[in-house]
């Protein structure tokens, strides 16, 4: 098997339609839609459910070749993933529940590919800088959400499945900062990299300014400020990210 | 444990995709179990070597199989062929380990036996799912051959196994221990999800296609897209002797729906944007995704 794989191998069930994040959201604002879905509406919750059920399976997945791709990284990284890959398994079924709950179907929605293109860079610092702080931290700011809005709706099959999936995260993101630290201990240029390619994602993901610092009914997508401390992100980690998103009007 | 990690992503089928994601954590503590043992018998922690050369080509052969067409050989492989193995060394050697000096080995030997034996129950049951005709038992009958033979020059895992390198009688497990080990993952696409009005623009046009009218398919496609329509169809045109919906993805009022094409040489996977116009439905896009099968859960 090779290692790594290219980002095109990624495989699905045909029943899976693959489209960019881009051109789905660009075709939502032709008609005059939201290019994200704001969680105002039953479809729009379950389109951001099937959507992170397509998350958590490419977590699974890219946690599964960081096992596979770095067979010299320490053994105690290697159980990390591995335990990752086993939660974000739990995960996907988790959301395929509620799919379920919510009268959706695998499919009903076109899948991007980007956070899978981010689990493919080719440093486990980068990887781990990219994938636990960078999407693990937007899941929590997502979830954080999510929870709010089932709270709101009254909903606890919701509130309590996602909330549990939300302990999972913050640890996730705990072992990202672990090993982003451990992994470029004395090799500054590495570390610098890693951030860098953290910062680009946090970047991309702020969704063109989807995600804002703010209270829940404020903002489409409120920074988690007590979830990502929880998680071992620095106030001035945070500061920054919030920064950022005030920069990020493209999506 | 690192193989199935590394097949997550390069297998389409959803039961197995998440039957593999199941198990690298197990594997992983079997692992750490074994490597943390080691020093208490007077060896390095957590460093393993294979036995013999051969057993390094055992473990090349059985992650060779990684194109998405594969995942019988993938699944044959790892439950049928070195699980089962796994299973007999573990029984062999917790029949004969002593339990008075080595309650500390024992005990794992104990918990990964049993958890082996789930592993490669539920391994089967998924095998049988994706596999239950009669060449996909062949294609697997022939991998587990070609693998065991190859562990069998190994001298098994430890390159000096004596007797049958599976004891089948060690793995028949009750079928309600499996259970956690399964992802109950939802059924295959149904058409029935495309709206009747909808569902009647897609089969004309199917028709057409199938038939080989190209102004009778042309006449769903929106005038602007006309020209890119025929281009993504270039290569299939006269070649397509059926057509199935596979897929229906929203985006809006729009909806992309995914066509397998079946022909000579090569069937194709489509994807087609239709949109509600004044006169019914229409095609404003068309992706070619593939010109190979991509998948075979269909």
């Amino acid at each position: 098997m090779d290692r790594p794989i290219a980002y095109d191998k990624l495989a699905r069930e045909d029943r899976f339609v693959r489209m960019r994040a881009r051109d789905v959201a660009e075709l939502k604002v032709q008609q005059g839609l939201p290019p994200f879905p704001d969680l105002a509406s039953r479809e729009s919750i379950r389109e951001r459910v099937h959507g992170i059920m397509v998350g958590e399976l490419q977590a699974m997945e890219g946690a599964g070749r960081t096992v596979y791709d770095f067979p010299d990284a320490p053994w105690e990284f290697t159980m990390d993933m591995a335990r990752q890959v086993w939660d974000e398994s739990r995960h996907v079924e988790t959301y395929l529940g509620l799919l379920e709950h919510l009268g959706g179907r695998v499919g009903e929605f076109p899948e991007s590919t980007i956070l899978w293109r981010c689990a493919c860079a080719e440093d486990a610092a980068a990887r781990v800088a990219g994938v636990n702080r960078g999407l693990e931290g937007l899941a929590c700011d997502v979830f954080n959400q999510l929870i709010h809005i089932a709270q709101k709706i009254g909903d606890p099959i919701l509130e309590k499945s996602v909330d549990y999936v939300l302990a999972d995260e913050i640890t996730h993101v705990r072992m990202g900062s672990r090993w982003l630290n451990e992994l470029t201990r004395g090799d500054a240029e590495r570390r610098r990299r890693a951030i860098e390619f953290q910062e680009t994602i946090d970047e991309r993901f702020n969704l063109g300014g989807t995600r804002q610092d703010g209270h829940h009914e404020m903002v489409p997508i409120s920074i988690a400020k007590e979830a990502r401390k929880l998680a071992g992100f620095t106030d001035e980690e945070i500061e920054r990210l919030v920064k950022s998103t005030q920069r990020s009007q493209v999506y | 444990m690192r193989a199935l990690g590394g097949w997550i992503a390069l297998t389409p089928e959803l039961p197995a995709k998440l039957l593999f994601g199941r198990h690298v954590w197990d594997c992983a503590q079997h692992a750490d179990a074994w490597g943390r043992r080691l020093p208490e018998l007077r060896a390095p922690a957590q460093q393993s070597e294979p036995a013999n050369d051969a057993m390094v080509a055992f473990m090349r052969q059985l992650e060779s199989p990684e194109g998405p067409s594969q995942t019988l050989e993938r699944i044959a492989g790892v439950y049928a062929v070195l699980k089962p193995h796994l299973v007999t060394l573990y029984a062999r050697h917790l029949a004969s380990a002593n339990p008075v000096y080595e309650p500390p080995t024992r005990r794992i030997l104990a918990r990964c036996l049993e958890e082996e034996r789930r592993h490669a129950a539920a391994g089967a049951i998924v095998l049988g799912r994706l596999g239950g005709d009669a060449s996909a038992r062949d294609r697997v009958n022939d991998w587990r051959r070609r693998l065991f033979d190859a562990l069998a020059k190994a001298g098994g895992v430890t390159g000096d196994a004596t007797g049958s390198l599976v004891d089948e009688t060690l793995l028949g497990v009750a079928p309600e221990s499996v259970a956690s080990d399964l992802v109950e993952t939802p059924p295959a696409f149904d058409r029935a999800a495309l709206p009747d009005d909808l569902a009647a623009a897609v089969d004309a046009h199917r028709k057409a296609l199938e038939a080989t009218d190209g102004p009778g398919a042309m006449r769903w496609v929106a005038p602007d897209a006309q020209a890119a329509v025929d281009a993504a169809f270039a290569a299939l045109v006269g070649r397509i002797t059926a057509t199935h919906v596979v897929g229906l993805a929203s985006i809006g009022r729009q909806q992309i729906v995914k066509l397998r094409a079946e022909g000579a040489p090569v069937g194709a996977l489509v994807q087609l944007r239709w949109t509600p116009t004044p006169s019914g439905w229409r095609i404003v896009a068309v992706e070619l995704v593939s010109t190979e099968p991509v998948s075979v859960a269909r």
